[in-house]
């Protein structure tokens, strides 16, 4: 009993730290930024535990006795919590300064963000439908409120309309999906329903594989895979800056998540079925992200589209696992990761130019960027590098690996396709950078504030070049080979 | 100190930039520490030329694993085709630097220091991924330097090459990516290193695109004619130092490119596109010069020029003999040398007329001697005047090519008399006549003919006495290109 408390521990530490915040949130002698340094401060022993659960190669589920086998404990989830609980930590340190400058933040903002962060890591754990529906939902209805936080601001409510009543719909599919899956299983347990599909031919199953489908709606909503993809850029601008950069960052992982652990074991044997389908929506998603990341004015927008292209790349890989490709799994693991990083680094510099000015952030807001903040502008560029897969940085290697992927399933037409819309995000992304650098400033210098925020950016910065190119060769400090150690060891554990 | 001195000649200049970056040197120092990095790769340089051995293949090796989970390793070399492009590098460095000395602009010298890393980095190494790497790294700099520091149409000019120039590069990447997973579907293992890929017998028409993805970096690099509407644009907005790197190193790693990795990897297969790009060539040696007589920017004028003879080279690659090779080899030096002078004269006649419009200008040689004779050296040299490199290395071609078929032989001589003709009209509209606008300025000056004359000097070396230099290539070029006609002779 104690054992399996333990393992709990860190889920329960969000969720009793969101509790804590809650009941704090009205007291007046807790300010923002002391709610602020608590929120951390739960994550953080979150985040301390989960790594020390990692590596324990058992796989255990939680209060079997109370529970059944709805919460698995392996190191694909522990890792998964660790870029979740990581990101909301990123997200609430790099933002503190926006908090504090905007006056519509009240003190819920933290409770909203540990409850959103509890549902993530719920969703990773989940090994039954029906909790993994309750995690999905407990994470997203904190993310709508989150969107619409600006309550004044017409773009904002807009976006929290959009976002919740086209998410509650494609929760319904998710509903559904589970209800024929049961009605073909007689079960909701991931468990069951691996043994029922890798007992029975494809023949027999013609209702779960319709409930799966269902299933893959929904994820693909929540990715923002074309044709699913009208919210994105709507909700991403609508949104404040904070809750964009972790609506893009950590709850998009955490549908990875549960998309990776349904795909590669329960829905393995059926994986061919949808080989098709995935790759006609990975190449509208591909086209149609490029398409609508092009034709942005304000940098948030096509960061936005941009996401979209990037959930293209994950889609290729996940139909690579599909056809058998050995890397493709670990590759999303990767891609994932180098994903995270570069999304989170480039929308904390957004917010943290932000802080000083009301504006929208276009490109032409950014002229003369790199003689008003030099260090800032070379981290920002160095983000853009990244996330445009250019060589040097871990998105690149994060592609690299995406493509092989590709090409080792037989998917050469689609790696062509992929390479050549990284090629078209090279425009928008550098169009940034040139923005930057070519264009004189009309305001002087400002003087780099060394806080919280930008120490962080600076080390995003850092971890995103030496995801790239970082050597082994130096003892006790993993390079680009221990950040694909890691997305192994991930999936080994799921077999 | 030996088997590391290559890792030194590629990241002393990148090391000290990031030194200096981060210890927000002033531009006084940042002018002595570029000063100094360049000085000590050049005498690295020179360490390895001096210990160079001509009679073997791949030198001063050195590997080491890197991202292993991917296969990619570390493996950098020398042999006699990037010694001569090292050579170049270590070479013109100090004179740009010398040139760029009352540069106040930080981000310029920054540019220059990972400039050299990237385009010395991609010369020596030989693991695919390794070297794509450093093909993307070299282009950031340009990139910058005609973006932030160039003229005219400066920020589209410069988005033009980059995205070009990445579209060769990703096209690149696609290939060396399914040579790698075809390298690990035969033997298990994932690798890019071309000694291991080298080996892998592709099926025809698998090599057939994989050869093309690499042949549309490497032509639009150089570029060849259709793939060249980013060279003009770019050469007129990039200033001086850029365009030398440009035209001198970066244009000639298209021609490296073709000949390391191209024939490393598919020798056959070459000889199937050999007479698409001889054609290409030829049109692009005829057309280039045409425009280059029609063009009133010397800038402009001299990316033709430039354009033009690197279709030259890039022929003398494709016609496989040894004269031609040799040839081709031959004068990848001598036009560095004689375009970097050529278009640092071109930066110093900016600096003092403020134009680079042949309109503008007229009336130098009456007043400023010195700089006539520099100016009209390079020039001449780039025509290929008897007695300069120059001269050596197209009458080598030219006879190449009249060994491989008279009709390209012919085609191929009419680039000495094209070149004669804009190169004269040219320097008789610049140089002599009558002023064409009244100002004020001075002869050379003493620093700026330090900076010119070891490339007079270097010129003239290897225009009268080419038996120095000829040994220190030929007999590994014999080697290679007697694999190379083997492989294709088997075929037919």
């Amino acid at each position: 009993m104690i054992e399996q408390l333990i393992l709990a521990l860190p889920m329960a530490i969000v969720v009793i730290g969101a509790f804590v915040l809650m009941l704090l949130s009205k007291s007046t002698r807790f300010n923002l930024d002391k709610l602020n340094l608590l929120a951390v401060l739960f994550l953080a022993i979150a985040f301390i535990m989960q790594y020390f659960t990692l590596g324990n190669h058992t796989i255990a589920f939680l209060f079997p006795d109370v529970f059944g086998e709805s919460f698995i404990l392996d190191d694909f989830s522990t890792i998964f919590d660790m870029m979740f609980t990581g990101g909301a930590i990123l997200t609430l340190l790099v933002n503190n300064d926006y908090i504090k400058s905007r006056q519509y933040y009240s003190t819920e903002y933290f409770t909203l963000i540990l409850f959103s962060v509890f549902g993530m890591i719920m969703l990773s754990h989940a090994h039954e439908l029906v909790t993994a529906f309750i995690a999905l939902e407990i994470a997203s209805l904190s993310i709508y409120a989150l969107a619409g936080y600006h309550k004044n601001n017409k773009v904002s409510s807009e976006a929290m309309m959009k976002y919740m009543v086209l998410g509650s719909m494609s929760s319904a599919f998710f509903m559904l999906g589970t209800a024929l899956i049961y009605g073909v299983v007689g079960s909701t347990s991931l468990t069951e329903i691996a043994l029922y599909t890798s007992s029975h031919t494809i023949d027999e199953m013609t209702l779960l594989i319709v409930g799966a489908s269902f299933i893959m709606v929904t994820i693909m909503f929540k990715i923002g895979a074309v044709p699913f993809h009208s919210w994105v850029v709507d909700v991403y601008h609508g949104a404040p800056y904070p809750v964009t950069m972790f609506m893009a960052s950590t709850f998009k992982i955490a549908i990875f998540a549960i998309a990776l652990r349904l795909y590669l074991v329960n829905f393995a044997p059926i994986n061919s079925f949808w080989t098709e389908m995935l790759q006609v929506i990975t190449i509208l998603t591909l086209l149609g992200g490029s398409w609508l990341a092009i034709s942005q004015k304000l940098v948030k927008r096509m960061l936005a589209g941009s996401s979209i292209v990037h959930s293209g790349y994950l889609l290729i890989a996940l139909s690579s696992i599909g056809l058998g490709s050995e890397l493709a799994a670990p590759a999303i693991m990767f891609y994932l990761l180098a994903y995270f990083l570069s999304a989170v680094g480039s929308f904390g510099i957004l917010s943290f130019i932000s802080v000083h000015s009301k504006k929208q952030m276009s490109y032409e807001d950014f002229k003369g960027f790199a003689e008003r903040r030099p260090y800032m502008a070379l981290m920002m560029s160095i983000f853009m590098f990244s996330l445009a897969g250019f060589p040097s940085t871990i998105g690149f290697l994060g592609k690299f690996y995406i493509f092989s992927a590709a090409i080792e399933s037989g998917q050469i037409l689609l790696a062509g396709l992929g390479i050549m819309t990284a090629f078209i995000s090279v425009y928008y992304y550098f169009k940034l950078i040139a923005m930057m650098y070519f264009y004189p400033s009309q305001t002087p210098q400002k003087k780099l504030t060394i806080n919280v925020s930008t120490v962080l950016i600076a080390v995003m910065a850092l971890l995103v070049i030496w995801g790239g190119i970082g050597t082994s060769l130096i003892p006790f400090i993993p390079g680009a080979d221990g950040f694909i150690d890691i997305a192994k060891q991930a999936m080994s554990s799921l077999k | 100190m030996m088997q590391h001195i290559l890792t030194f000649i590629i990241f002393i200049p990148l090391f000290t930039a990031i030194v200096l970056g981060i210890m927000r040197a002033s531009t006084k120092s940042l002018k002595i520490g570029a000063m100094f990095s360049s000085v000590i790769t050049l005498f690295l340089v020179a360490v390895v030329a001096y210990n160079f051995n001509p009679d073997i293949g791949m030198q001063f090796t050195k590997n080491l694993p890197w991202i292993q989970n991917a296969g990619i390793s570390y493996i950098i070399g020398v042999d006699y085709l990037s010694l001569v492009i090292l050579l170049l590098i270590g070479l013109l460095m100090p004179p740009l630097y010398i040139y760029m000395y009352h540069e106040e602009r930080k981000g310029y010298w920054y540019n220059m220091m990972l400039l050299q890393t990237g385009v010395t980095g991609a010369v020596l190494s030989l693991d695919l991924v390794l070297f794509y790497l450093f093909w993307e790294t070299m282009l950031l700099p340009i990139f910058v330097m005609i973006g932030k520091y160039g003229n005219g149409m400066h920020q589209y000019n410069s988005m033009k090459i980059l995205l070009m120039t990445i579209l060769g590069s990703m096209s690149m990447l696609f290939s060396i990516l399914y040579i790698g997973y075809i390298y690990f579907e035969t033997t298990g293992m994932w690798s890019f290193a071309l000694s291991d890929l080298a080996i892998i017998a592709f099926e025809p028409k698998t090599s057939i695109w994989l050869a093309a993805g690499f042949l549309l970096a490497f032509a639009i690099k150089i570029p060849l004619v259709g793939f060249h509407t980013w060279m003009a644009p770019a050469y007129g907005s990039a200033p001086t130092p850029a365009v030398v790197i440009l035209s001198a190193i970066m244009a000639k790693l298209g021609i490296y490119g073709i000949w390391r990795f191209g024939y490393g990897l598919f020798e056959s297969t070459l000889s199937y596109y050999a007479p698409t790009i001889i054609v290409l060539a030829l049109i692009g040696l005829i057309y280039y010069a045409i425009r280059a007589i029609t063009e009133n920017n010397l800038r402009k004028m001299f990316a033709y020029s430039s354009g033009s003879h690197l279709s030259l080279i890039a022929l003398g690659l494709f016609l496989t003999n040894i004269y031609a090779w040799s040839g081709s080899l031959y004068f990848i030096a001598t036009h560095a040398l004689a375009s970097a002078g050529m278009f640092l004269m071109i930066g110093l006649t900016y600096k003092r007329f403020n134009t680079v419009h042949i309109s503008d200008l007229g009336g130098i040689a009456s007043k400023a001697p010195i700089f006539t004779f520099f100016f009209a050296f390079f020039a001449l040299s780039i025509a290929g005047l008897p007695g300069t490199g120059g001269f050596v290395a197209e009458l080598l071609i030219i006879i190449g090519a009249f060994k491989a078929d008279f009709w390209i032989g012919v085609l191929t001589a009419t680039t000495m008399l094209s070149a004669m003709m804009y190169i004269f009209w040219m320097l008789q509209r610049t140089l002599f006549g009558a002023a064409n606008k009244e100002c004020q300025y001075s002869d050379l000056t003493l620093r700026e003919i330090t900076i010119l004359l070891p490339l007079v000097v270097l010129l003239l070396v290897t225009g009268i006495v080419p038996s120095l230099f000829i040994p220190l290539f030929e007999p590994q070029l014999t080697t290679t290109l007697q694999d190379v006609l083997f492989v294709i002779g088997g075929l037919k």
